[in-house]
């Protein structure tokens, strides 16, 4: 009879094991955050959320949330921030960071970062004394396009192009402002085109053969030019197969007399109902004389899909200068003529000329109205 | 250092041991120690004499009893009866109660088997049950090793990367609009509603 016992008792435990939740070890330290001293931005507060760790199955699942508060301690103001975040079991191969573009936090103001994370690391995981995710700053851009901070992950570029894009569309507003043009304005922020919603997409970069089945066609890549970047797309193409595109490769010219350091190129995907979608730009790091011409191909396999997970089939691929550096540290982004210039389609010329900063600027005019953007226009201007 | 006081089974020990009627570890031991002890040796006969001798008289007393039976043949056709119907129903009530047993059995496992499966089902990641799965095929030889994965990917919760057994996701709204940033990097791209910052997110794999 005890044998029994033991045996359905036993029994019970394996079957009742996937349900386990919760880990009992909740004592360690998960998530630091480790300023430099000379730091131009400190954290004035750090509070933890509502952080848990969950097992499942041989993984432990922990769900952090983190609520900063951070003061510019530095004597310039801040426009731009990158904080890393790693993770001591993806260390080197995985990492992510927060950026906080279009910031006007001048000397001793204060502002919020949220860092909601979750990492899923086996249970046998080595342990050990630091802190299972740190998060650290990586680059604080300034005002002035100066820079502070390790910039591991190439982060001053990103931020410095965040910042230009932001400083032409605060232009733009202005001047639409200024010069009574609200019907304009109105429809620059959304208001004009009653069906436009943003155009979401997802993503997968993959690497090594393919897993798909279906034969390759190679695609020809079609360029949008702007009539003043100082770097032309010539030609490309690409492998596509469903939705998988393998290697796109773009042909472009220096056609400045400049010579250029980097390019980034923006790549745009028309799936079979002709919808264009902006897939992102990637930087190139390259040495291009002035009227040279090279060649950019994108190690890799991209996978698309639409937001609800059904596979999207590729139609069509377009690409466009997004950002070009020039070898003394100057940056060029398209202007807004440029975009206007580019393409007939209202729609692409809205995710084209679309940035963080207009984003921002479009809640505040819901919100605030005419008044609210003019006074926010000001304050940054 | 003191020798241990030898220490004798009891008599009802001995007299069960006698009939074959001890447990099998108790029998094996208890065994040893008459096989070693010539008192206790002695005390096992003496029971098997008095239990042979009382099935030798009451045998005698039974054939006594019988031979006052006038029809044999027809109490004997009665009792072969009795017993057949007797069997029959033991047998029958057997199967019954071996049936009820088996399928309790297989219920019960069922039932713990569905319970695993739910809880696999809901607590453990897709991901990990391909790769348990695939683990398992590579074991059999039904799978070939292949190089081949997904670097960064984006779900409706946010970007994930995926490294040595681990993986961090930095989570997003669903409003979020994703994109690619890098060779090896998405991001995502969001206004907090609440202080109307656009906050970006990136993901970086290698």
């Amino acid at each position: 009879m005890a044998s029994k016992l033991r045996f359905i008792f036993g029994a019970a435990l394996v079957a009742l094991l996937p349900w386990a939740a919760r880990a009992a070890d909740d004592s360690g330290k998960w998530l630091a955050v480790q300023f430099p001293r000379d730091s131009p931005v400190l954290p004035v507060s750090f509070n933890m959320g509502p952080t848990t760790a969950t097992m499942r199955g041989a993984s432990m699942v922990l769900d952090l949330h983190a609520a900063l508060v951070l003061r510019n301690v530095g004597d310039k103001p801040i426009c731009g921030l990158t904080l890393r975040v790693e993770a001591q079991d993806l260390s080197p191969y995985g990492k992510g960071s927060v950026i906080k573009p279009s910031l006007f936090v001048l000397p001793g103001e204060e502002f919020p970062v949220k860092v909601d994370m979750q990492l899923r690391r086996p249970i046998a995981a080595a342990k050990s004394e630091s802190a299972i995710v740190q998060v650290t700053v990586d680059c604080a851009l300034f005002s002035d396009l100066k820079a502070y901070g390790p910039d591991k992950l190439n982060s001053k570029h990103a931020l410095m192009v965040y910042e230009m894009q932001a400083r032409r569309d605060r232009q733009y507003l202005a001047r639409l402002l200024d010069s009574g043009r609200l019907p304009e304005l109105r429809e620059e922020l959304n208001f004009g085109i009653q069906d436009f919603i943003p155009r979401q997409l997802g993503l997968e970069l993959l690497r090594g053969p393919r897993a798909t089945a279906l034969r390759e066609q190679a695609l020809a890549v079609s360029p949008v030019a702007f009539p003043k970047a100082p770097v032309q797309p010539l030609s490309g193409a690409a492998q596509v197969a469903g939705n998988e595109v393998r290697a796109p490769r773009v042909e472009v010219r220096n056609t400045s007399k400049m010579k250029v350091s980097s390019v980034a190129m923006g790549w745009i995907v028309r799936d079979d109902r002709g919808t264009d979608f902006v897939a992102g730009a990637v930087t190139a790091p390259m040495q291009i004389g002035p009227v040279q011409t090279t060649s950019i191909t994108e190690p890799g396999t991209l996978r698309f899909s639409l937001p609800t997970g059904q596979p999207m089939v590729i139609e069509g691929l377009m690409t466009f200068v997004n950002d070009v550096e020039f070898a003394d540290g100057s940056l060029w982004i398209p202007s807004r003529a440029d975009i206007d210039a580019a393409t007939q389609d209202l729609a692409l010329r809205r995710e084209l000329a679309t940035s963080p900063e207009e984003q921002r600027l479009a809640k505040i005019y819901r919100r605030d109205g005419t008044s609210g953007l003019k006074k926010e226009l000001k304050r940054v201007n | 250092m003191s020798a241990n006081p030898v220490r004798h089974p009891s008599a009802e020990i001995l007299s069960l041991y006698s009939a074959g009627d001890l447990p099998l570890l108790l029998r094996l031991r208890t065994g040893r120690h008459v096989r070693c002890c010539a008192a206790c040796e002695q005390q096992v006969l003496s029971f098997r004499l008095v239990k042979t001798e009382l099935r030798r008289e009451a045998s005698s007393q039974i054939l006594t009893g019988f031979e006052a039976i006038a029809d044999w043949h027809a109490l004997e056709s009665d009792m072969l009866g009795n017993i057949r119907v007797g069997v029959a129903a033991s047998r029958c009530i057997e199967k019954v109660g071996h049936t009820r047993k088996f399928v309790l059995r297989l219920a019960w496992a069922a039932g713990m088997a569905a319970l695993f499966m739910g809880g696999w089902l809901a607590r453990i990641p897709a991901e990990d049950s391909q790769r348990i799965l695939t683990a398992l095929r590579k074991a059999v030889g039904l799978e070939q090793p292949q190089f081949y994965g997904t670097i960064v990917r984006s779900t409706p919760e946010g970007i994930v990367v995926r490294a040595q057994g681990a993986s961090l996701t930095i989570l997003n709204p669903q409003s979020a609009v994703v994109s690619m940033s890098g060779p090896s990097s998405v991001t995502a791209r969001y206004a907090d509603d609440d202080s109307g910052q656009v906050t970006i997110t990136n993901v970086y794999g290698q």
